[in-house]
């Protein structure tokens, strides 16, 4: 059985549950499903176009020698740029960060690029600066950078 | 069409067409292997997303964010700092859903570093764990969320080092 199988019984079992507790909650928590793929789904088509045009039109070399394993410190820092300023849905981060690994990524390269396409974002800035400080949104998106680029180190190197 | 430009999904929908028919244009091979990416890709994840976002949709309506806010208190002493470095981790959503959240935290007297922490634990991002694994693996994914409560750790410590906003964003 795939194991997207399995999740969507768990998913099914769970609604189940809260069905028999409160019928209204349930009501909304479907609601909530429907507008989530909603928001998600258009994001990760466009996603997976920008996927294969990749595949279309850039080489596995060329991704190897920008985010392979050779590229050492700087495929990190190239590949946590990209993350910062690409708008990515967090949902759409993982298939895009599993192709450009399929296609000669390493580990570390691919890592910084999870972090920060999560956590930094050029989009976001302005929201942040407004609802939490410019002082903070500064000192948050720089330190984040920093420390995703050495647990990306790490990681690169446990993970091989 | 003006309104309809506003509607994102529309817009990401209109570019992956557009983009998509553009490339088939000039070169219908290159088309073709677009065409596949997306078909392939889009049927290789679907249960997954779908699954993600009922656990997503679920957690929202069952954890209302006054609880949330309510739990993490001012995320001051041990057990709120260990709180706001793991609970988030199991919140869905974007950057731009949970920003209106800390904000509440923020003026209900949340510390800077508790703040930053719960955005970095935010993005250890549990509830896309099927779609992590299935694209990067289990050793990748589970390295990464245990990283990631180090992560949150560490910018609690050095976002409160860094000190409060002199002019006081509260």
């Amino acid at each position: 059985m795939r194991a997207g199988q399995i999740y969507l019984i768990i998913a099914l079992g769970l609604m189940a549950s809260s069905y028999l507790k409160d019928k209204q909650k349930t009501k909304e928590a479907i609601k909530a499903t429907f507008k989530i793929l909603y928001t998600i789904m258009p994001v990760l088509i466009f996603v997976f176009v920008l996927m294969g045009l990749i595949q279309a039109y850039v080489s596995r070399e060329t991704i190897a020698a920008m985010l392979g394993e050779k590229t050492g410190v700087m495929g990190i820092l190239y590949a946590e740029l990209v993350g910062s300023i690409a708008l990515f849905l967090p949902p759409a981060v993982f298939p895009f960060g599993g192709y450009l690994h399929d296609n000669g990524a390493a580990y570390g390269p691919i890592a910084g690029f999870v972090f920060t396409a999560i956590l930094i974002g050029v989009t976001t800035l302005p929201l942040e600066i407004k609802l939490l400080g410019k002082r903070f949104t500064i000192a948050r998106n720089i330190l984040t950078f920093v420390i995703a680029f050495f647990l990306a180190l790490f990681m690169g190197l446990v993970l091989g | 069409m003006k309104k309809l430009f506003k509607n994102d999904a529309f817009r990401f929908l209109f570019f992956s067409v557009g983009i998509t028919l553009l490339i088939y244009a000039v070169d219908a091979t290159k088309g073709m292997i677009v065409v596949r990416t997306v078909y392939l890709t889009f049927f290789d994840v679907l249960d997954i997303i779908v699954a993600v976002s009922v656990f997503i949709g679920l957690f929202q309506v069952w954890v209302k964010p006054a609880t949330i806010v309510k739990w993490l208190g001012k995320g001051s002493g041990a057990r709120g700092f260990i709180l706001v470095c793991t609970f988030p981790i199991f919140m869905g959503g974007s950057l731009f859903t949970i920003f209106p959240l800390l904000k509440v935290l923020r003026e209900k007297g949340a510390r800077q570093g508790a703040i930053a922490s719960f955005i970095t634990a935010w993005g250890g991002k549990a509830p896309l764990l099927p779609l992590e694994t299935q694209f990067l693996g289990w050793p990748f994914a589970l390295l990464r969320l245990s990283l990631v409560v180090l992560f949150a750790f560490l910018m609690g410590f050095l976002m409160d080092w860094v000190g409060e906003n002199p002019a006081g964003a509260t």
